[in-house]
């Protein structure tokens, strides 16, 4: 249980225990509290106050599965507010096995100056140089760094997006093929690391100092049962090895909440075209991979390797949500288009979803037309050229809009919405609305409750309660390191419980059901609010564009109907 | 009556040779509901599988008309 501190402006690293205030904390709880404690919430984002913090989950270093979370936080440039983003690979569990709780990385070097922090499998961490890797994209870089480190390395960076501090930038996560193909992509915390002047983090993986288990039997047994939860599960069990979460383009379609042509309709034409039923046979034909271990210790395998014509890889899990905002929001039907546009955002290092949204309000001011997959792929590629226009595009869809003078931008917050229309999905916008971190499709997602017919997507009851629900149950899981299609499978009671026994096998702790996930889950927004509040915000920052009060949204042709005295309700807890 | 279904998720695996481009045509007695045509294509209710005619899901009574072109999903969570 130890800290790395790394301060960027003296270059000086220190290794400290956890401190009291923060112990029991992981993930999300851990970085958010601390931002909340440390960062002056006025300063700027892209200057010396500001944290990156690189937490693993409490979990995360165990030998439970889908454990391989690892949460990146800080002030955002893209909001304005605190950011967490998590994201899969190998990372966390290399950090995890070597006990490090999170390394914070502080201040900011002197401008142009690039490094790496690298941390050895002893747990000893250094900063070296990384002036020659200035401008690189990141598969070259992740190439170049495992070539000098080592195959068995996980790699956390940023590509030119990131260095050219644009607030729609990703910090990319290497998988277990070593490709740079996951993304802590919400947020611009990628620019946030390029103001630090860190190009990238490298841990060893083969660390052995991993924090001791209070009760290794019992942590061993429950574990075997959460894993047998998530097997048995349809979802994380059969449909997400089959079909990955693409899986999910069929049904919100069907439901008429798959926010297409910049959000104006809710089912876009020939979605059948990239739907994952699709996506699979195109794959299976041409002789990739549609299951893939994509992330340590995962056993669901919802991950993919789309390829081309000739069978060869161009990215690497083709997701639900890229398909929608590279697909949906922009009118382009082409599979291969879109796995183009994935890949190079991965490799630009900037977020897929807050980028297609950018192209799609683009496109809807006139720039391009819908469709234009060749215009789709040019705009993405002027970001890493660092043009004025594509600064524009690379900061995200609400500087598009501005720079077209274009009404029609959807963002929270100043962050682009996910694939679920809240005129079509009601509970959808409330979480979008509220949410500490800007509209976001995994703070409080309600899809699954529409899909089973337990709410009604279309009626205004019980939605601000159920994203209320969800927003403290995300919060507490996303302190653990699991990853949410496991999430999803262990909301039955049984498997509840088994997870309840893991987490205090872990820490040592007695936690019932009102400790995890309520109390935990409660503790973390509250600190998440309470940064926003000191950095200016109010209640009207909780609120929706407008256009989705005003414009009908077919095939429902309905509007967002949840009242603004009902989103302020929705942190009563 | 005769219906045309395609099947989404992995509800196909139990259908051999189903083609996803075709589809498939059921035939299920007049009056025929949801619940009939999920028995019939030998769906189990953990499966999650979804009813959907022009966008609308349907409830496990609803009954269908003839020649209706339905879709069959599964129920997922999001992420």
């Amino acid at each position: 249980m130890k800290f790395i501190r790394v301060n960027m402006s003296t270059k000086a690293l220190s290794v400290e225990d956890v401190p009291e205030q923060y112990k029991g904390l992981g993930g999300r709880g851990l970085t958010s509290i601390m931002i909340n404690e440390e960062v002056p919430p006025q300063c700027d984002p892209l200057g010396t106050d500001n944290k990156l913090i690189f937490a693993p989950g409490l979990l995360t270093g165990t030998s439970l599965v889908n454990t391989s979370r690892i949460s990146i936080g800080a002030k955002s440039p893209l909001t304005g507010g605190i950011k967490e983003s998590n994201v899969g690979g190998t990372v966390a569990v290399a950090l995890g096995r070597l006990g490090i709780t999170a390394v914070v990385v502080e201040g900011q070097a002197p401008q142009g100056a690039l490094s790496f922090i690298r941390i050895d499998k002893e747990g000893n961490a250094s900063l070296i140089s990384a002036q020659e890797y200035k401008g690189m994209r990141t598969y070259q870089l992740v190439e170049k760094i495992l070539k000098t480190y080592g195959e068995k390395t996980s790699v956390l960076c940023i590509g030119p997006a990131g260095e050219y501090r644009l607030a729609a930038a990703s910090i990319q996560s290497s998988d277990i093929d070593g490709r740079p193909c996951r993304a802590a992509a919400r947020g611009g915390l990628g620019a946030v690391m390029g103001a630090k002047g860190l190009k990238a983090l490298i841990v060893d993986q083969g660390g052995k100092s991993a924090d001791a288990i209070a009760d290794p039997k019992a942590f061993t047994e429950a574990a075997k049962d959460v894993a047998k939860a998530i097997k048995a599960d349809h979802m994380s069990g059969n449909v997400m090895p089959e079909l990955g979460t693409a899986a999910l383009v069929a049904p919100v379609n069907a439901m008429g909440a798959f926010p297409s042509y910049n959000a104006t309709k809710g089912v876009l034409d020939g979605w059948e075209n990239v739907s994952g039923e699709a996506m699979a046979e195109l794959i299976k034909k041409r002789g990739g991979n549609t299951t893939h271990m994509g992330c340590a210790q995962c056993i669901v395998h919802c991950s993919n390797e789309f390829v081309d014509a000739k069978g060869k890889y161009v990215t690497g899990s083709l997701e639900y949500e890229t398909i929608w905002s590279m697909g949906g929001m922009t009118g382009i039907t082409d599979l291969d288009t879109i796995a183009q546009l994935d890949f190079l955002c991965d490799d630009i290092g900037v977020d897929t979803m807050s980028t297609g949204v950018a192209v799609a309000v683009a496109m809807d001011a006139g720039h391009k037309k819908f469709g234009d997959g060749k215009a789709a792929i040019e705009m993405v590629e002027e970001i890493a050229k660092g043009t004025a226009f594509g600064n524009v595009m690379g900061n995200g869809p609400a500087a598009v809009g501005k720079h077209f003078n274009h009404a029609r931008v959807p963002v929270v917050k100043g962050q682009g919405v996910a694939a679920y229309d809240p005129r079509a999905m009601l509970g959808n916008g409330v979480t979008f609305a509220t949410s500490p971190m800007g509209a976001d499709h995994t703070a409080g997602n309600l899809v699954g409750l529409y899909l089973t017919q337990e709410l009604d997507p279309l009626k205004p009851e019980g939605q601000v309660e159920t994203s209320r629900f969800l927003q403290t149950v995300m919060a507490a899981f996303d302190c653990t390191g699991v990853c949410l299609i496991a999430f999803l499978s262990l909301l039955t009671p049984e498997a509840g419980e088994a997870f309840l026994k893991v987490l205090n096998a872990k820490l040592g702790t007695e936690f019932g059901p009102d400790d995890f996930p309520g109390a935990m889950g409660t503790r973390v927004l509250k600190a998440e609010r309470e940064f926003n509040k000191k950095a200016g915000f109010t209640n009207e920052d909780d609120r929706l564009p407008e256009f989705y009060y005003k414009e009908p949204l077919p095939p429902h042709n309905t509007v967002f109907v949840i009242s603004d005295e009902e989103l302020d309700s929705t942190f009563d807890f | 009556m005769k219906l045309k279904v395609k099947l989404y998720g992995t509800l196909s695996q139990q259908s051999p040779g189903y083609q996803h481009s075709q589809g498939v045509e059921v035939e299920i007695p007049d009056g025929g509901t949801v619940k009939d045509l999920l028995a019939h294509l030998e769906i189990a209710e953990k499966q999650g599988a979804l009813v959907v005619i022009d966008g609308q899901i349907l409830k496990a009574d609803d009954t269908m008309r003839d020649g209706v072109h339905i879709h069959i999903l599964q129920s997922l969570s999001g992420g």
